[in-house]
């Protein structure tokens, strides 16, 4: 259903519901989540009308500095839990399917604060993500991708030292005859988007908010 | 007594285990609680809290924040909890004097004051920055040593084994080559007629830092080792294998914490609290003699923002005045800018400035925020620059540099996003002589010069 077929009454309660999920509402959000499903409007409409417009204001809101990462954590958990409200009321077959990025610091690598504002500014964009911490090796990284059927790997390095491994994971991809299979991102203090060029990566993001400006344009 | 690492592996095992992203999110929560609690409010306008009071009650919010949330160990996934009594033995047991350096070169590292006298030990060096071989590093880590107004240098690292091979953190070339890069650092100063002044490196894994130590030709004893917390309030067994290196063979050990503005701590007040927490881990947890105190703002590539100079010079401020630590602040380390550039002084002298008056030393070099695997990117300059500011600023009025951090401020606050990116050491230096060329050369003047008129009191 189109968001201009709607009532105001009904617009009006998906106005309501992507303001609770911006403002981290979470009472609110869950009770306006249950409203929606009781007044029988489309549960794909309001993911895609409110949910995805709040993903966008929380976006904006961190942009200006009004809010921050926790900010990002909890409006992003929030989005799944009441997107899952939500979903249970639509067919399997019609739920679209998240795009999915398989997420961590690179192997040697125990630098986490650009890596867990970029996964949480992914997450609250209305991305799957499967963030696996610092210190990952280029096999966890591939297998939890393809365990989790994922779109895109994204690298993150904060030591020249540890650049290579953002490297080695491309390299491995293409050994296993699978590079083709997944997007590969990369950033990070020392990375530059001449030095994701030169390794092969499909993108580079030099803050978290070029970084999901980036995947949008690399998978939607 | 103070707790002895072993109690603190102990309680890495025995302490309540909790989710990374609960215990993340318990900081911003606490912190929202502590900065009402405490009437903690960052001012735009006062970069530098000038009378203290507020510096006292960010002080105690810290120690609040750090006796109820701890530090987490992402290795076991439990959470490190002293009490208050443990806290207290801990602040009033570590040093306040520690001599650092060998022979002529040996310096004493005490306890700063607020606008204090005591002399702030400058540790300099292009900090971790890529050299692109043997005779670039050994070169530019000479023409820092040769300089008397710095105390110490800090190391880099060489990417690549006999030129061809890649140096990649936690196998064997990492240990080799940072190896290499001490040995090279000790020749280094030794040619400068510095033989026993303070070397340090850090490698990215305990392994190739431990590695690195040797009285006759690495890593001394008198040098210390880094043992640095994970932001926000975390470590790994990682940082406590350097602590037990250091502890086992009688190592000065320098912890080193960031709070995030914009991360876990949120505002400019969060990380100021957090900043001070920070340091008290590096105590009791990391069982640091000296600590720097750091703040990062997590959008912008530079250490000198006005929200982190306010936040790193208030957390200072308040360890200053309530213990008798010694403090690192280092804040100006990476400006945005690159080297030959003005902006470059600006920001390192706006950081160092207020590192110095706050009652901190400086020691974790000087170098662009981003390098990336550009080589040679830094000059024995900057190090100069970092030493004359700090040793300048010695004794000046929290007032006096207020008002030059404005004066500074002003003139790259607006320019930190897209900051020149300056030159490398090719462009910049004779390297025969070892001498800046007349271009940079002119220009460092100059920007002397500026500052020597806006109050700050160069030796020399």
């Amino acid at each position: 259903m189109e968001i201009s077929n709607l009532s105001q009454e009904h617009k009006g309660l998906l106005d309501a519901f992507r303001d609770a999920i911006v403002a981290i509402d979470e009472d609110k959000a869950r009770e306006i989540a249950e409203n929606i499903i009781s007044e029988t409007i489309d549960p794909s409409t309001a993911i895609k009308y409110s949910i995805a417009d709040a993903a966008i204001k929380v976006g904006e809101r961190f942009d200006s500095g009004e809010y921050f990462l926790p900010h990002l954590v909890m409006a992003g958990d929030l989005m799944e839990a009441v997107g899952a409200i939500l979903e249970k009321h639509i067919p399997a077959e019609k739920i679209e399917r998240k795009k999915v990025i398989v997420i961590g610091t690179v192997q040697g690598d125990m630098h986490s604060v650009g890596k867990n504002l970029v996964a949480t500014m992914f997450k609250a964009g209305g991305f799957e993500v499967h963030d696996m911490g610092v210190d990952v090796t280029s096999i966890a990284f591939i297998d939890k991708a393809k365990e989790v059927k994922a779109d895109m790997i994204a690298l993150s390095s904060l030591l020249t030292t540890t650049m290579p491994y953002q490297k080695e994971v491309i390299e491995d991809l293409a050994a296993m005859g699978i590079r083709d299979r997944f997007k590969v991102m990369i950033g990070g203090g020392p990375v530059t988007e001449v030095y994701a060029h030169d390794i092969g990566a499909d993108g580079y993001g030099r803050d978290a908010i070029e970084a999901l400006d980036e995947v949008k344009k690399l998978l939607i | 007594m103070r707790l002895s690492l072993w109690e603190i592996l102990l309680r890495t095992k025995e302490g309540p285990i909790i989710e990374e992203k609960q215990f993340d999110l318990s900081i911003f929560k606490k912190i929202q609680e502590l900065q009402q609690k405490y009437d903690i409010k960052y001012d735009p306008e006062k970069p530098l809290d000038v009378d203290g009071d507020l510096a006292d009650r960010v002080f105690q919010a810290g120690v609040a924040f750090f006796l109820n949330i701890g530090t987490y160990c992402i290795t076991t996934r439990r959470v490190i909890k002293l009490t208050e009594p443990e806290l207290q033995t801990e602040i009033a047991s570590c040093p306040d004097e520690l001599e650092l350096g060998q022979g002529t070169d040996k310096v004493k590292m005490l306890h700063r004051d607020v606008e204090g006298n005591q002399e702030p030990v400058v540790v300099a060096g292009i900090q971790t920055a890529p050299f692109s071989d043997e005779e670039m590093m050994f070169k530019i880590t000479k023409g820092c040593a040769m300089d008397y107004c710095i105390d110490g240098i800090w190391g880099g690292v060489l990417l690549k084994i006999e030129g061809k091979y890649d140096v990649i953190a936690g196998t064997p070339s990492e240990i080799y080559q940072y190896r290499k890069t001490v040995e090279i650092m000790r020749e280094a100063i030794k040619a400068a007629g510095r033989p026993g002044m303070i070397i340090i490196n850090n490698a990215p894994t305990s392994l190739a830092t431990i590695a690195m130590y040797s009285e006759e030709s690495g890593l001394r004893k008198t040098d210390g080792i880094e043992s640095t917390g994970m932001s926000e309030v975390k470590i790994s067994y990682d940082d406590l294998n350097r602590c037990a290196f250091g502890l086992a063979h009688g190592i000065h050990i320098h912890g080193s914490h960031s709070s995030v503005i914009g991360g876990f701590s949120a505002t400019p007040e969060g990380a100021a609290i957090v900043a001070v927490a920070g340091a008290l881990q590096l105590v009791a947890v990391q069982k640091s003699d000296s600590l720097r105190c750091g703040v990062i703002e997590a959008m912008v590539k530079s250490r000198v923002t006005r929200k982190e100079l306010w936040a790193a010079g208030t957390a200072l401020q308040g360890l200053s005045r309530n213990t008798r630590l010694i403090v690192d602040g280092s804040i100006g380390d990476h400006p945005a800018a690159g080297p030959g550039t003005k902006q470059y002084l600006y920001e390192s002298a706006a950081g160092h400035i207020v590192s110095t008056v706050m009652g901190a030393h400086s020691t974790q070099g000087t170098r662009k925020f981003v390098v990336g695997s550009t080589c040679n990117y830094g000059t024995p300059l900057e190090s100069r620059w970092m030493g004359e500011v700090c040793k300048g600023a010695v004794g000046m009025d929290r007032v006096t540099a207020n008002r030059i951090v404005k004066y500074l401020l002003a003139k790259y606050e607006d320019k930190l996003r897209d900051a020149p990116e300056g030159e490398t050491f090719e462009k910049l230096y004779n390297q025969g002589k070892l001498e800046p060329l007349p271009h940079y050369q002119k220009l460092y003047q100059e920007v002397k010069e500026e500052l020597r008129e806006q109050g700050l009191n160069f030796r020399n």
